[in-house]
């Protein structure tokens, strides 16, 4: 009797102990899920297509080293269609179907908005994919974003402090009647009345103008020092090629500022020396040295190439990768996987990023912005490999980057 | 096809129940999201069927009614933070007012010119809302959901049994309409206008009628979006893919009983849900039109029709 009881016990402790070794197996052998929703079509897909690239070779990286936590992972996507309509049914599916351990939110603005009260109630971590001022409203303490600015006049404060300096006293504005165009002038505003310029020349314009000819004779007409523009990819090139037929006059010696698109490989090459002289935001010109930049521009190129997509990729890809090194900090520095953990980390400490150091304000969004203002110079027409040169975007700000001078007036800087 | 009035409600009743017990057992909220877009749907397509299907106007407006429910719902909630019901409630007045005003404006045009009408509808009211900065303009405006009510323990769920309690009356109404004079009436300006005219069919009064009856169900659809999304901005509440697939699921059912649009639309909302999630969101919309051009031409009766002539072919080969 004696005998079958202790059989008994080894053979419960040896169940046990299998039992136990099979769930920390199952743990430990299990990926780490991150979710993205990102747009493969519609209206954003250009950026989200290579977003998605970048945040590919992250994990292609990481699991290269080992994973995290001894863990590979993984990267689950779905087609937002660039739609704020399917962002929820998405997320909620990478929640509750995939059960994903992380999140990151899909690219640009308005397919993220939608995403901001699901992670609020449901007290979720989410790293921000280039979008503007979406925790404005819900004000989601587990939010930050990848993108160098904060407020709307984090984009435009290189252009006006340049015009400040050239002596400015007037402004035309001319915005796209559109959601991201309408915040960026609006913050234009702010800093055009800070500097006490006189507004000579506004002009809202619907989304589907094609021909820009009237409005570029008509600020011509209003002979102003500065000419802020906040338009989407199409309109940027449409003004470009406007303000080429007809000129803007002497007076302006500025000329740019929110023009969407003049970052995207494929319209920098179709405008080629058109663009010379204008003075634009960006987010990443060659000449700005971070450690390992510049060999992630060599995979990705490459990768680009195989999925084409944009084969440079500077505006938005480094700031994918860098969401994913961020990740991979805060997870490796924590050993968790805990969202409320993982935030705390992201909150307090500096994030070390192919983009440069990265530290977080309250709101989400980067403590000091650094959204650059570059002037185009002596572009030529129809050759990539020139914007992978130093030189052909001088930034002038902000002073911790700066590689130039700005050439004024507008018309000396375009010959 | 034989209809009985008892059938339809406890049918409705079960629906009703499956419903309310689902919200309560089943914990996952995916579901509930996936569903609540493929009932919206079934609304949306009951509605357009009422003057697409039974009177034979082709209504590419579908989004414009739609779009001006979230939004109407959207300005209740910044205003006076009205709740859904209500929201719900305004959101049909208007649609029906406007289905009404738009009725009167177009439905004089016949045919193709009725349909091109119709998508001008969607362009004025959306560039109208671009222009409203009181409810976001161009931007969009986010909206934050208020605590869900009880017996709820998710908003999500009581947006769901909300649109199926949506989907219900509008399928009632669709029915009720069409087995009455009303639905008698639309069906002879179908076949024939100048005929239904000439024997004393108030065609202008009862296409108005159906016009304001479809806006007002369209708009009603529409006005849980903002609380669903948390956001609504122009472009995707105005979006033509409303109008295309509230026009395909009826076709792909079959116009011709209240079931069609039913069918066509728990058949093609699953279809366009599955494959977003499954195999690739631009197929998505290749789905559409392709199952459309298919039952155009292979069955331009819809799956209702095929059933009608496969009863038929049974029916035919006992006696």
């Amino acid at each position: 009797m004696k005998s079958i009881r202790l059989f008994a016990a080894w053979l419960s402790a040896a169940l046990l102990m299998a039992a136990a070794t099979a769930q920390a197996q199952g743990t430990s052998g299990q990926p780490i899920k991150i979710g993205i929703g990102i747009a493969q079509t519609g209206a954003l897909s250009g950026g989200g297509k290579a977003a998605l690239v970048a945040l590919q070779l992250w994990v292609d990286d990481v699991n290269a080293k080992g994973g995290l936590l001894n863990r590979k992972v993984e990267l689950i996507s779905y087609d937002d269609q660039s739609s704020p309509a399917v962002t929820p049914g998405i997320y909620t599916k990478l929640l509750d179907i995939d059960k994903v351990d992380l999140l990151i939110a899909p690219y640009a603005t308005v397919p993220t908005a939608p995403l901001m009260p699901l992670v609020k109630q449901r007290n979720l971590l989410l790293m921000g994919n280039f979008s503007f001022q979406v925790n404005h409203t819900v004000k989601h303490d587990m939010w930050f974003n990848n993108a160098p600015w904060n407020d709307a006049s984090s984009w435009s404060d290189g252009f006006f402090s340049t015009g400040g300096r050239l002596g400015a006293t007037t402004v035309a504005f001319l915005a796209a009647d559109q959601e991201f165009a309408q915040n960026l002038a609006n913050g234009a505003r702010e800093l055009s009345k800070k500097l006490g310029l006189k507004t000579v020349y506004e002009q809202n314009y619907p989304p589907s103008t094609v021909d820009f000819s009237a409005m570029i004779r008509a600020i011509r007409a209003a002979k102003p020092d500065l000419v802020f523009v906040a338009s989407y990819p199409n309109d940027s090139a449409a003004i470009v090629r406007a303000v080429n037929e007809i000129g803007v006059g002497p007076s302006v010696k500025l000329f740019g500022g929110g023009m969407v698109g003049l970052q995207f490989t494929p319209i920098m090459e179709s405008l080629g020396s058109m663009m010379n002289g204008i003075v634009n935001y960006n987010t990443y010109v060659p000449g700005m040295d971070y450690p390992g930049i510049k060999n992630y521009f060599e995979r990705y190129s490459k990768r680009a190439i195989a999925a084409k997509v944009d084969p440079l990729g500077y505006y938005i890809t480094p700031f994918n990768y860098a969401i994913g090194q961020m990740i991979e900090q805060a997870v490796t520095a924590t050993k968790s996987l805990d969202h409320k953990v993982l935030a705390a980390y992201l909150r307090k400490n500096e994030m070390k990023t192919i983009v440069g150091p990265i530290r977080y304000g309250p709101d989400g969004e980067w403590a000091s912005p650094r959204v650059i203002t570059t002037q185009f110079r002596g572009i030529g027409d129809k050759n990539v490999d020139q914007f992978k040169l130093p030189g052909k975007q001088v930034i002038l700000s902000p002073a911790s980057v700066k590689t130039g001078e700005i050439v004024a007036p507008f018309e000396k800087a375009r010959k | 096809m034989k209809t009985n009035g008892y059938g339809f409600w406890i049918g409705s009743a079960v629906v009703l129940a499956l419903a309310c017990i689902a919200a309560a057992t089943i914990k996952n909220e995916y579901y509930f999201f996936a569903a609540y877009i493929v009932v919206q749907f079934v609304v949306l397509a009951t509605a357009w069927n009422i003057l697409g299907g039974y009177a034979g106007y082709v209504n590419f407006g579908t989004s414009a009614f739609f779009g001006v429910g979230a939004y109407i719902a959207v300005m209740l909630i910044k205003w006076m933070n009205l709740p859904l019901g209500l929201q719900i409630v305004a959101a049909a007045c208007v649609g029906g007012a406007l289905g009404f005003a738009v009725g009167l404006l177009t439905l004089r045009l016949r045919g193709i010119f009725f349909s091109i009408a119709t998508v001008a509808v969607t362009i004025i009211l959306e560039t109208a809302v671009i222009n409203w900065r009181f409810v976001g303009g161009a931007t969009g405006v986010q909206i934050l959901r208020p605590p869900v009510m009880e017996p709820f323990d998710s908003y999500t769920k009581m947006l769901f049994v909300c649109a199926v309690i949506l989907a219900i009356i509008a399928v009632a109404i669709a029915r009720y309409i069409e087995t009455s004079w009303i639905g008698r009436g639309l069906r002879a300006i179908r076949d024939n206008e100048e005929a239904a005219e000439c024997t004393g069919v108030p065609t202008l009064k009862l296409k108005l009628a159906a016009c304001a009856i479809s806006g007002a169900l369209m708009s009603a659809a529409g006005a849980p979006l903002a609380m669903y999304q948390s956001f609504v901005e122009p472009a995707s509440a105005f979006n033509l893919t409303y109008s295309v697939s509230a026009l395909a699921m009826p076709i792909i059912g079959g116009t011709s009983h209240w079931i069609g649009p039913v069918i066509g639309a728990l058949l093609l909302g699953t279809v366009q849900q599955v494959v977003t999630v499954t195999i690739s969101s631009e197929l998505n919309v290749l789905v559409v039109g392709v199952l459309l051009v298919v039952f155009v031409v292979g069955a331009p009766q819809g799956i209702v029709g095929l059933f009608v002539k496969l009863r038929e072919k049974i029916k035919g080969k006992n006696i």
